[in-house]
């Protein structure tokens, strides 16, 4: 007789780990359906590169130091931004984006009524695997400044690096999930893309060079540099312990608080009472 | 008005027997109501409601009770804005009640605990939950990993569902490449695949053509049958329900207006009957037999008060050259117009 | 001529009632808006300090006198309508405004003047906000008031048009994003949003008259800052009208041409 099943495979994570293993799979079945997809994604994403360093270009023509930093290091801030840029484009954007069209067109319930966490369902329900071109970009642009400076990496230092591209990414995907949580108040909330971008923009440049207010901002408000300038510090020496532990910390505050923000944003959109 | 003879005792699918059990959905007093911004047209009533906010409460559901015996198949009828979806969408725990009772196999639905939402379903009308540029058999896998079904179940529920739903050549297209009423079967099919034990259907065969909403309705009642699965429909179309379900809940402005057999809705609601004849005369004035409804080819509908049928009939019958005729109840869609048109006033 | 006054001053109430819905996405848009002029603000500043005070003629207080005006220009030049109707072609949602006896691009006009006269008092406030901290300087002639006004409408409407011309692409091909990527990289190199065009090699600067996005935004920029003298201002103008005329009579082309693609393939 009919009665649901049971948990399996264990239950928890293990199922959430192959959750993810089947979005993939049907994100990249579809994908391959559009080929040309992939040529678009890496005239986009060459273009994009094309810009930031025509703009070092013509920067760097009236100068050699940006705030402390030379051309190569700007470069591999470049690379950073690239990197970075590619894994959020590679499934928080869409999936979050998709989300807030499910808001809208009441998708959303199909989402609710199934026995598995919505965040997580929301957050990687697609996954764009043509970003990886930007991934791939990023690091040899990152490769690059790094022969060209010179440096030797360690294995500390790599190791810095990846993790502080992992608590970048987590940062960014808090800050993306209390955006898109906002569509359960507001209803035209897709805009917050073009906000995203522009703020994003202001990663390609180190935050020191912003004043105090403004890099406030970027660090706790829109917390790009997270993203962005930490990595690329990891790699050129310039990370110090601080910001080490506080990239941490607020990487685990802010997926504690963006949780609590969802969690909220739900019972409003089921009509609990506050 | 159209007017379609048909035989009475075609209409009826085999259903689940039902037992005196507890009650697999019980609502009581239930109520849902939204808190909506109020608000003038014109340029400076927008500026107006920049500082001020004028509010008023809707009440969208408004005090219903009924219980659903496990395997009972029951139609929600109502017009639009009744009040039908917000009861589903608070029996299937998307939305909160703003007061009263509610539980469905002895879960509270808000509470979303997962051992609940294994067991229930929801299939929206015109919504679509399959991912649109991959075969809809691809799709199904994300269910069955939300669902944990294990690999043999998988494949005998979907062999099942193969066969009742004729789903075949349609699971390897890919969705956008299907019909409006094959993407519809395919959406059932996704939703029923951790074999719940209660299934709401919102508007299943909504913008589907006739055949189609026959196939679904006879797959409802199969797979009722089959599985013993509670189910609760709502529907605009009178054919669904009077296929599929004995009993009908009527809702209107958020208030019940009916509970019980389909049968006895007809009987408390019409104060007519209807009785159409074929007469070899086909311009004979019949306005002093009773209210002339229509003519098609040859064919007269006339409505008359119940209590003249026997008279009116035997006068026709008297003086006119009567090849048929038929007396009936009015058809249902009158009988709800009727049922709606009292429950606002 | 007074049908097209009343047409204006109808949708200017419809399409400022239902802007004002949406206010909370416009101040998101605006953040944007504010964001990008005054990175390259800072960026500048900090390379014109480090260079001696001076990046071809322009000082770190200069730099911020050019950039939030930039900003204001901007905000009152800029559209969105490239989105709007890719969006609006992918969701069906043209065949309406096809039915109307107006052309829609007057709707689209007033619905993006409408949404500029609620995003403008907040951005002035927040550039008065930006000049207060960044201490900006001017070397402002008065005489340049006359010829800024039609220079800035200019600017909108060549900008408008070459954009709304450039949002019927949304008619031919899925890839908007892609068109509509190339271009605001032209945009930003070309009008003086990334730097004043005086700090580009001479070939660019040739390039940026040719084209028509030094017109739509840093004209009128460099016009009421005092940088250009009274004859570049009035073939400055020129150049204006020339692309106003040339923006119309694509506009005109691309819409027809548009419309037989539209019905051809279906509503």
């Amino acid at each position: 007789m009919a009665g649901g099943y049971p948990d399996l495979f264990g239950g928890g994570r293990v199922n959430y780990l192959r959750l993810f293993g089947v979005y993939f799979r049907l994100s990249v079945m579809g994908e391959l359906a559009y080929r040309v997809n992939f040529y678009v994604q890496l005239f986009q994403s060459l273009v994009e590169l094309t810009t930031a360093l025509t703009g070092l270009a013509v920067i760097f023509s009236y100068t050699n130091n940006l705030a402390g930093w030379s051309p190569n290091e700007m470069l591999a801030l470049v690379g950073v931004y690239f990197i970075t840029g590619g894994l959020i484009g590679l499934v928080i954007q869409p999936s979050l984006e998709q989300f807030i069209t499910s808001v809208r067109d009441g998708n959303l319930d199909f989402t609710l009524v199934k026995p598995e966490d919505a965040q997580f369902l929301m957050s990687f329900q697609v996954v764009n695997i043509w970003k990886l071109i930007d991934i791939v970009m990023g690091f040899s642009v990152l490769i690059t400044a790094l022969l060209r400076l010179g440096n030797k990496v360690g294995a500390g230092q790599a190791i810095t690096f990846g993790l502080m591209l992992l608590t970048g990414t987590v940062i960014i995907y808090s800050f993306w999930l209390i955006l898109a949580t906002l569509s359960f108040w507001f209803v035209r909330v897709e805009n917050i893309l073009v906000i995203f971008q522009s703020m994003y923009e202001a990663g390609r440049w180190p935050i020191s060079l912003y004043p105090g207010w403004l890099r406030f901002g970027l660090t706790f408000i829109v917390p790009v540099a997270f993203a962005t300038t930490v990595p690329a510090e990891a790699l050129t020496g310039r990370l110090t312990g601080n910001t080490l532990i506080d990239a941490m910390v607020v990487a685990c505050a802010l997926l504690v608080v963006s949780r609590v923000f969802w969690r909220i944003g739900l019972r409003r959109y089921s009509g609990a009472s506050a | 008005m159209r007017h379609i003879i048909e035989n009475k005792n075609e209409r009826k699918y085999k259903l689940f027997p039902l037992t005196m059990t507890s009650s697999a959905i019980h609502i009581h007093n239930l109520r849902k109501s939204y808190i909506v911004s109020k608000r003038e047209s014109g340029v400076l009533a927008a500026l107006q409601s920049l500082v001020v906010r004028h509010t008023e409460e809707v009440p969208a559901v408004d005090g219903i009770s009924f219980d659903l015996a496990p395997g009972e198949v029951v139609g929600f009828l109502g017009p639009n804005g009744a009040g039908k979806t917000t009861t589903l969408k608070m029996l299937s725990g998307l939305l909160h009640p703003t007061a009263g009772e509610v539980s469905v196999l002895g879960f509270v639905p808000w509470k979303r605990e997962k051992a609940f939402l294994r067991q229930i379903t929801l299939v929206m009308g015109q919504r679509n939950e399959l991912v649109w540029d991959i075969p809809a058999l691809d799709s199904f896998e994300l269910n069955r990993a939300i669902y944990r079904v294990p690999p043999a179940d998988y494949r005998s529920i979907l062999d099942e569902l193969t066969e009742l739903l004729d789903l075949g050549p349609l699971l390897h297209k890919p969705v956008r490449n299907l019909s409006l009423g094959e993407r519809m079967k395919c959406e059932i099919a996704a939703a029923l695949l951790h074999r719940p034990q209660v299934v709401f259907l919102d508007e299943p065969t909504i913008g589907l053509d006739v055949t189609m909403q026959r196939r679904i309705r006879k797959f409802v009642a199969e797979y009722n049958y089959r599985f013993g699965a509670t189910v609760l429909l709502t529907s605009h179309y009178m054919a669904d329900v009077e296929a599929l379900c004995r009993r009908v809940i009527v809702i209107h402005n958020g208030k019940l207006l009916f509970d019980g057999e389909l049968s006895s809705l007809v009987q408390k609601f019409t104060a007519h009957k209807t009785i159409v004849v074929q007469l070899d005369d086909i311009y004979a004035d019949l306005h002093t037999y009773g209210e002339v409804v229509s003519r098609d080819d040859g064919h007269i509908t006339l409505r008359v008060p119940k209590a003249e049928t026997a008279r009116v009939t035997e006068r026709l019958l008297a003086n006119l050259p009567v090849i048929d005729l038929l007396v009936e109840d009015p058809p249902i869609e009158e009988v709800i117009e009727r049922v709606f048109a009292q429950g606002s006033s | 001529m007074k049908d097209l006054v009343v047409l204006y001053l109808q949708q200017f109430k419809t399409t400022f009632a239902s802007m004002l819905q949406y206010r909370a996405s416009l101040f998101i848009w605006m953040i944007g808006s504010v964001l990008e002029p005054l990175v390259y603000l800072v960026v500048w500043s900090t390379v014109s300090v480090s260079h001696g005070g001076d990046v071809g003629g322009y000082t770190a207080a200069q730099f911020a006198a050019y950039f939030i005006v930039l900003m204001l220009v901007n905000q009152v030049t800029y559209t969105w309508i490239m989105y709007e109707y890719e969006y609006r072609i992918r969701e069906g949602l043209l065949s309406p405004v096809l039915l109307r006896p107006v052309h829609p691009i007057h709707a689209d006009i007033s619905e993006n003047i409408s949404s500029k006269l609620i995003t403008l008092p907040v951005l002035f406030v927040i550039a008065a906000g930006l000049a207060w901290f960044f201490k900006p300087t001017v070397a402002f002639l008065p005489w340049t008031i006359l010829p800024f006004i039609p220079a800035l409408v200019l600017a909108f409407l060549v900008r408008f048009l070459v954009e709304w011309t450039l949002a019927q692409s949304a008619f031919w091909t899925t890839r908007v994003s892609a068109i509509n990527q190339v271009y605001f990289v032209l945009v930003l190199f070309l009008s003086g949003q990334i730097a004043p065009l005086s700090l580009f090699p001479r070939s660019i600067q040739i390039l940026a008259d040719l084209l028509p996005f030094r017109w739509m935004i840093g004209f009128p920029v460099e016009l009421i800052l005092g940088r250009i003298d009274p004859i570049q201002a009035l073939t400055g103008l020129g150049a204006q009208a020339i692309w106003l005329i040339i923006s119309l009579g694509l506009v005109r082309i691309v819409w027809r041409a548009g419309i037989r693609i539209y019905s051809a393939v279906g509503a």
